[in-house]
Parts: C-alpha cells; sequence; structure tokens
C-alpha cells in the first residue's frame, strides 16, 4: 500500500524517514508495518495455496500422478507450516499493528523497532521454509506437527524446518510482547479496559497465549535439534526417551495456537456485525468473559489430539469433557452474534457476507470438533479426511474469511479508496460455494474411512475427491479476484468517503479522517465510552 | 490505571466473577460492580485458582465414572 502513504505523506509532517525500498527496511511506523504483514501473509496464502493445489492435483484421480510420494508428503508438511505460521498468524498480526493503535487512540506500536525487528524476521524464516524443498533431502516431510522418529529421521530440509520455527516463534513472542504492552499502557486516556473495542480485547488476550505457548514450542523444536545432532534422546526410546512425550509438549503448544488464530477472527467478527446491524455488540462483557474463558480451557485440552496414541481411560475422559466444555462459552459467542443481528437494520456489503458465512461455517467446523472430542468417535476418525475438514472448516471459513472481511471492512481506512463491491460480492459467493464443494465433501470421505497425507486411495474414494479438487482449484482461482480487488482499490483514484460504514463507532472510523494519516493521534483523543 | 485505590472485594464476589467469566455470561450491573471493586490481580489469583478447581473436578468427576 505505497501509493496510498506516499499520497498522505504531503500533509505537513515533518516525516524525515527514507524513501523506496530503505523505507520499508527501516520504518518504525506502524501502519507501514502492517501492511508489510499483510502483504507477507497474502504471498505465503498463494504460496500455501499452491502446495494444496499440489496435493489436490495429485488426489484429483487415484494413482500417483504428478508428484511421488515423497513430495507429497513435503507438500502436505509445508502446506500446513506455511498457512499457519506464515499467512494465518502474521496477516492477524497485520491487523493488530494497523488496528489496534488506532481503535485505542495510540499515536504507534510502544516498540517501534522491536515491531520493524518482528516483521523482518519473518521472510528470513519464509525463505528457509521454501528453499528446503530445493537442498538434498527436500522439505521437511513429517506433516506440519512434525512427530519424532519422522522428525528425528530427517534430511537437511527437516533442520531448516525447526531454525524456521524457532524464527516464527522468535517474531510472534515479540509482536505479542509489543501488542500487549500497547494495549495496557497507550490507550486513549479514559479508556478502560471494559471500554475496549473487542477486536483489541480478543487481541490482548491472544497475545498472553502466544506468550504462554510459543516458548514451549521453541523448547520443543530445540529438543529435537539435540535429538538430531547432538545425541540426546528426549523423544528416543532406544535411548530411554519417548516419542509420546514430544506430542504431549507438542500440543501444549498446537492447542492454544489454534485459539491464537480463531480469537483475532472473533475480533474482527465482532466490530463487523454490529456495525452492519447498526445495532451494539449483544452482551459486550460476555463476550470478554467468554474470550477469556476460551483461552484457559484451550491450556487444559491439548491431548484430545492424541486419543488414540495409548492414554489411559481417566486421561482420555479428562480430555474428552474439557474439550466439550469448550464448546460452552464459544456457543455464548455465536449466541451473542446472532442477538446481534436480531432486529437489526442490517445490509449486506461484503464485510457483512464474510462475517455471516464466517459464523455459518465455524459453526458447523465447531460441531465437528465436538465430535471429535467424543473418544469412541475420534478413535474411528482421527488421521482420516473427517479431521482435514474439521479443521479447515474452523481455520479457512472461519480464520481465513474473517480475514477477509476485515480487509474490506478497513480497505477504505487503510487505502483511502472504496474497493469494488460487486466484485467482492462475486469474491465472497465463489469463495463460499468452492469452500464448500472442496472441504464438505471430505467429511464423507473420512467417514468412509479414507486416510490423510497419502498420495494414492482405493478407488471407493475416486468420486468425492474428484469432486474436492475441483473445489479446491475454484478455490484457489476465486482468490486471484482478491488480489485483483484489493490493487484495484489501492490504485483508484476515487476516494472513499469518509466514514463509509454509517454504523461504525470505533475511534478509528469517529476520530480520524480516511485514509488514516501517517501519524494518526499525535495527540491522544478525547475518549467518551459508549454504552455497551 | 487506577486500580490501587479501589476498595478490595469479598472472596464470593471474585468467585462469583470467575465463575460467569468460565461460563461466559456476565449480567451489565454486576460487570460494573466487578469492574469498580475487583483488582486485576484478585482476577487473576481467583482465575488461577478456579481453573485448578475446574480441573479438579473434572478428574473427580471422571474418577468416579471410572470406578
Amino acid at each position: 500500500m505505497a501509493a496510498i502513504h506516499g499520497d498522505v505523506h504531503g500533509h505537513g509532517h515533518d516525516d524525515h524517514h527514507p524513501t523506496g525500498i530503505m523505507r520499508w527496511i527501516t520504518t518504525t511506523n506502524h501502519k507501514d508495518i502492517g501492511s508489510m504483514y499483510l502483504w507477507f501473509s497474502l504471498a505465503m496464502f498463494f504460496t500455501g495455496g499452491f502446495l494444496a493445489l499440489g496435493i489436490r492435483a495429485e488426489l484429483f484421480q487415484p494413482g500417483i500422478q504428478i508428484l511421488e510420494p515423497e513430495l507429497f508428503n513435503s507438500f502436505t508438511t509445508l502446506h500446513g507450516l506455511i498457512m499457519v505460521f506464515g499467512a494465518i498468524m502474521p496477516a492477524f498480526v497485520g491487523f493488530a499493528n494497523w488496528q489496534v493503535p488506532l481503535m485505542i487512540g495510540a499515536p504507534d506500536m510502544a516498540f517501534a523497532r522491536m515491531n520493524n525487528w518482528s516483521f523482518w524476521l519473518l521472510p528470513v524464516a519464509a525463505s528457509l521454509l521454501v528453499s528446503s524443498f530445493f537442498v538434498p533431502g527436500g522439505a521437511a516431510a513429517g506433516g506440519w506437527t512434525f512427530y519424532p522418529p519422522l522428525s528425528t529421521q530427517g534430511g537437511l530440509g527437516v533442520d531448516m524446518m525447526i531454525f524456521a520455527v524457532h524464527i516464527l516463534g522468535a517474531s510472534s513472542i515479540m509482536g505479542a510482547i509489543n501488542i500487549i504492552t500497547t494495549i495496557l499502557n497507550m490507550r486513549a486516556p479514559g479508556m478502560k479496559l471494559m471500554d475496549m473495542p473487542l477486536f483489541v480485547w480478543t487481541w490482548l488476550i491472544t497475545a498472553y497465549l502466544l506468550v504462554l505457548v510459543m516458548p514451549v514450542l521453541a523448547g520443543t523444536v530445540t529438543m529435537l535439534l539435540t535429538d538430531r545432532h547432538f545425541g540426546t534422546s528426549f523423544f528416543n526410546a532406544a535411548g530411554g526417551g519417548d516419542p509420546v512425550l514430544f506430542q504431549h509438549i507438542f500440543w501444549f503448544f498446537g492447542h492454544p495456537e489454534v485459539y491464537i488464530m480463531i480469537l483475532p477472527a472473533f475480533g474482527i467478527v465482532s466490530e463487523i456485525i454490529p456495525t452492519f446491524a447498526r445495532k451494539p455488540l449483544f452482551g459486550y462483557s460476555s463476550m470478554v468473559y467468554a474470550t477469556a474463558s476460551i483461552a484457559i480451557l484451550s491450556c487444559v485440552v491439548w491431548a484430545h489430539h492424541m486419543f488414540t496414541a495409548g492414554m489411559p481411560t481417566v486421561g482420555q475422559l479428562f480430555f474428552m469433557y474439557s474439550t466439550m466444555l469448550i464448546a460452552v462459552p464459544t456457543g455464548v459467542k455465536v449466541f451473542n452474534w446472532t442477538a446481534t443481528m436480531w432486529r437489526g437494520s442490517m445490509t449486506f456489503e461484503t464485510p457483512m457476507l464474510f462475517a455471516i458465512g464466517f459464523i455459518f461455517l465455524f459453526v458447523i467446523g465447531g460441531f465437528s470438533g465436538v465430535i471429535c472430542a467424543i473418544v469412541p468417535i475420534d478413535i474411528q476418525v482421527q488421521d482420516t479426511y473427517y479431521v482435514i475438514a474439521h479443521f479447515h472448516y474452523v481455520l479457512v471459513s472461519g480464520a481465513l474469511f474473517s480475514l477477509f472481511a476485515g480487509a474490506y471492512y478497513w480497505l477504505p481506512k487503510w487505502t483511502g479508496h472504496m474497493y469494488d463491491e460487486t466484485l467482492g460480492k462475486w469474491h465472497f459467493w465463489l469463495s463460499m460455494i468452492f469452500f464448500n464443494l472442496t472441504f464438505f465433501v471430505q467429511h464423507f470421505l473420512g467417514l468412509a474411512g479414507m486416510p490423510r497425507r497419502i498420495p494414492d486411495y482405493a478407488l471407493q474414494f475416486a468420486d468425492f475427491n474428484m469432486i474436492s479438487s475441483i473445489g479446491a482449484f475454484g478455490f484457489g482461482m476465486s482468490q486471484l479476484l482478491f488480489v485483483y480487488i484489493v490493487i484495484k482499490c489501492v490504485r483508484s483514484k476515487e476516494a472513499a468517503p469518509e466514514k463509509p460504514w454509517d454504523g461504525a463507532t470505533t475511534l478509528e472510523w469517529t476520530h480520524l479522517p480516511t485514509p488514516a494519516p501517517y501519524h494518526s493521534f499525535e495527540k491522544p483523543p478525547v475518549f467518551k465510552p459508549v454504552s455497551h | 490505571m487506577d486500580e490501587h485505590n479501589k476498595p478490595n472485594a469479598s472472596m464470593l464476589q471474585v468467585a462469583k466473577a470467575v465463575l460467569a467469566a468460565f461460563i461466559g455470561i456476565r449480567k451489565k450491573d454486576d460487570l460494573e460492580n466487578d469492574a469498580a471493586n475487583i483488582k486485576p490481580s484478585q482476577v487473576i489469583i481467583g482465575g488461577l485458582i478456579g481453573g485448578a478447581i475446574f480441573v479438579v473436578t473434572i478428574l473427580f468427576v471422571v474418577k468416579i465414572i471410572v470406578n
């Protein structure tokens, strides 16, 4: 979004920052860094998407067509890693960079230079991941969860993945500390915690989760590294270690990670639904409480990912019950969004369509999650396409749809131009149709017993796989439309209205011009709490 | 934040607030009362104790079922 910032520089500020490429390398401006995060995550989204299409092309028909099994495994592994750590997480951090200061009335992030550093670590990690395809032995191929012994046996590609995860973890921790400090210390005078917009609340809680679990991930991959190169046996049964230990530590990180990717999505949707229903959010405080509750519960459910790894019945029941109880606060949220829309003066612009699509499809993903939480069912469906369908409903139609919703919602504020509403609606409906075409049928494949992470399959799975592959290519192509819409919006000559959404009540819409100037809230705004 | 001058809430009020947080539902009046009377440190300690009680309760239920 360089073009926009170039325009607003002329507004009389004493900006003596470098121009050209050095501007982006040295920038400490939260808007510049936010934009870089968003463009980076978009690039990674297409990289991960390319791998996904490779997977789906191979699975279009039974038999081995275009990918050798080893390369296929690398594709599934890197697809997961790139989408989780390269696309979804940085995209939410990009939103936080842009929106948190604007929504709390702060001039910038608390640690501006650390902000720059946390971004510039990302391309290094991404390069490590992508280039690992070209080293001897190829990229890591043990799945995005890199369970030993597969991950203790792989080649150089696994080491590159381990370093990439270290770097991404460091970046996330720095980003989280920055967000926590900004929110706790830099709110506009008069804005109490319970006055903060929901997006800021969900990010505050997410940031605490990040600080809690990213060091655990770093510890896990370090243990993996020492097992691989320094003769330790943390995860090696032959040396007195235990491979199941890895699973416990990994999922102690991994399950809160799921909520790290979905809580900010809840925040974005909680901003958009009230705006387009023209009503205050129903149950603001219960939304905050439910978010905190989900975050706490997310730390005591990790072993539901390991029901078939061997576990006493007491353990299975404990993790089954605790997992099912998460449905309670999540249900409260879905109820609140629905109640917000109830008798609202709703209009259905693209952000609202994506937000409603989010609620509808996330609920499906949530329900299939409760189904997977039931031990006897999980033992049947674990490692099948049912699980793939479940978590894509949570992460694609959950996290990704909310990112699209947020992008359309704030594009006018970021760029000063309106996106093409007709094309936006096309993007939504194409995504909606092709997403369901891709993933709904995978429930049937999973129930019929098709295992995940395989390049070939038995003939009875052929029809649904063909449908799923057609859907995947349709979904992938539809996302090119999103890129076109964003570029068209950025390059547009037509100015957006000052406040395109008449129902918006947060500071960035009420106290700042459109587009937001390069330096905003140099003087703290006068904040008047609105009744929730 | 100027919570330092605020009066301390009773244990019962903190427990109620934490329980409400676990379920995810809180009345507006009660919330305002909480915000006025409970210090953040009380909520954090209450939340940790609540989390521990939650875990122990599920374990207790599981033990009963298994036996």
